[in-house]
């Protein structure tokens, strides 16, 4: 069991004092919650679990330790070990100031509709786990249990072939329609480990990129925005689309510039490996040249 | 970054062709030109006493390469019916190669107004030198003649 593994060696890491902080999950206010634990010390290490509803991405919770002394051990599993080379990648975090305690996962699964208890194995796949490439990390300094197969994935721009293929009005009208639903939480941009600005544009009210009415404008603004601003650098991992309370289609978006990009200056996957380095960041002399 | 919104067309259909529209219309362009080629190239235009329309609105910008995105879409809001960004040649950048990065963002947010539903044409960037007078011409002239086709931008746009 997993789990087991979990707490052991958080409560190995913590006795001997080798980090600080131990980030992992732990059973929420429902059977379907698991969510983010941060254990310092040892004793405590036993609410720690892994279970199908452990989909937060843990990373992102890095950034809230930039300035600790000690070191913070962090359980990742696929797509949070590429969050975690996004920060290492953007000099947010220091490798050595991690522990990556790495876990194979069998993929998350969508909490049930009704909260009466049901047998987990029925429940669907969260849509971000269905078109997961790498479900085992690609980062880590101690691997709990076997690396699982890859899952077999569809073509994951399915979805953005089929709209580029529409009208502009019907495409405009679509988003339209889309984002005018959006409440600006900024939920997506909270959880994304792409945004880790120290000041977001969005906070900054100086600048006053954004206005404080919520209408289909600002909202254009908002999301076109926060796309350019992960471009290059969205490692997939579905969270934000996750964690929209009002259930946009926020991948669709970061597919299309990722599929782009791909399309424009070579293959690139966010996140996969250090020394790739984000398309946006650097230039080649013969990039496509459209504009003249 | 505000843009005059007054003087507006007052509601115009967005399929109005220039024949149909109750007064003429010209479109508004915002042109964001680099300080080092395209702003000279601007100056070259007028001093060689060259006619290009006068839908173009220039905003000197340091270099193609401090455009941000959020001014595309902001010109966008405020009422622009087409947006440039103009800067070096890739190779002449004042700042050796502000203009490569310009070129990969802009192709990139190009298509991806396109998959919001912009048409392509209104967005447009163009490399035009200090000493390209008649190319800057020809750039302004053909950009109002294809956005005229277009009719007035009503997406995006917050001002009636």
């Amino acid at each position: 069991m997993i789990t087991e593994k979990m707490r052991a060696a958080a409560k190995e890491l913590l006795e001997k004092g080798e980090v600080e902080t131990v980030i992992g999950w732990e059973k929420g206010t429902f059977w379907y919650n698991s969510t983010p634990a941060f254990i310092s010390k040892p004793e405590q290490a036993d609410r720690l679990v892994f279970d199908e509803f452990c989909a937060n991405n843990l990373a992102k919770y890095l950034l809230d330790y930039r300035n600790a002394d000690g070191k913070i051990a962090v359980f990742v599993k696929g797509c949070d070990a590429r969050a975690v080379n996004r920060l290492l990648q953007d000099n947010q975090v220091k490798r050595e100031k991690v522990y990556l305690i790495g876990i194979p996962c069998p993929g998350m699964k969508e909490a049930p509709k009704t909260g009466a208890a049901q047998d987990t194995a029925s429940l669907p796949l969260l849509a971000k786990c269905q078109s997961c490439a790498t479900p085992n990390p690609v980062i880590y300094d101690q691997l709990l249990g076997d690396p699982v197969p890859a899952r077999e994935v569809p073509n994951r721009f399915a979805g953005v072939e089929a709209l580029e293929a529409k009208g502009a009005d019907e495409k405009y009208e679509r988003w339209g329609k889309l984002f005018s639903e959006c409440i600006r939480c900024y939920a997506c941009r909270n959880v994304c480990p792409a945004c880790n600005c120290r000041e977001c544009a969005f906070d900054a009210n100086g600048l006053n990129w954004l206005g404080k009415q919520n209408n289909l404008q600002e909202n254009q603004m908002f999301n076109i925005t926060r796309a350019m601003h992960v471009a290059g650098r969205c490692i997939e991992c579905g969270e934000c689309e996750r964690v929209c309370p009002m259930g946009l289609p926020l991948m669709d978006i970061n597919r299309k510039i990722i599929k782009d990009l791909n399309e424009l200056f070579g293959s690139y996957d966010a996140g996969l490996n250090l020394e790739d380095r984000p398309p946006l960041g650097h230039y080649k002399l013969d990039d496509p040249e459209k504009f003249m | 970054m505000s843009l005059n919104t007054e003087a507006l067309p007052k509601s115009q259909e967005v399929t109005a062709s220039p024949e149909a529209a109750p007064q003429p219309w010209e479109p508004r362009i915002v042109g964001f030109a680099c300080n080092w080629c395209t702003y000279a190239g601007a100056d070259l235009a007028g001093l060689s006493r060259l006619q290009y329309p006068p839908s173009i609105r220039l905003i000197r910008v340091p270099c193609s390469g401090r455009v941000n995105p959020q001014f595309v879409i902001r010109a966008f809001q405020r009422g622009a019916d087409g947006v440039l960004v103009a800067g070096c040649h890739p190779g002449d950048c004042h700042y050796s190669t502000g203009n490569y990065f310009t070129r990969r963002r802009f192709l990139l947010m190009q298509r991806l107004l396109e998959y919001m539903g912009m048409d392509p044409r209104r967005f447009q960037a163009r490399w035009i030198s200090g000493s390209e007078g008649p190319k800057f011409q020809q750039v302004v002239t053909q950009m109002t003649e294809d956005i005229k086709a277009l009719g007035p931008n009503r997406k995006m746009r917050d001002v009636e």
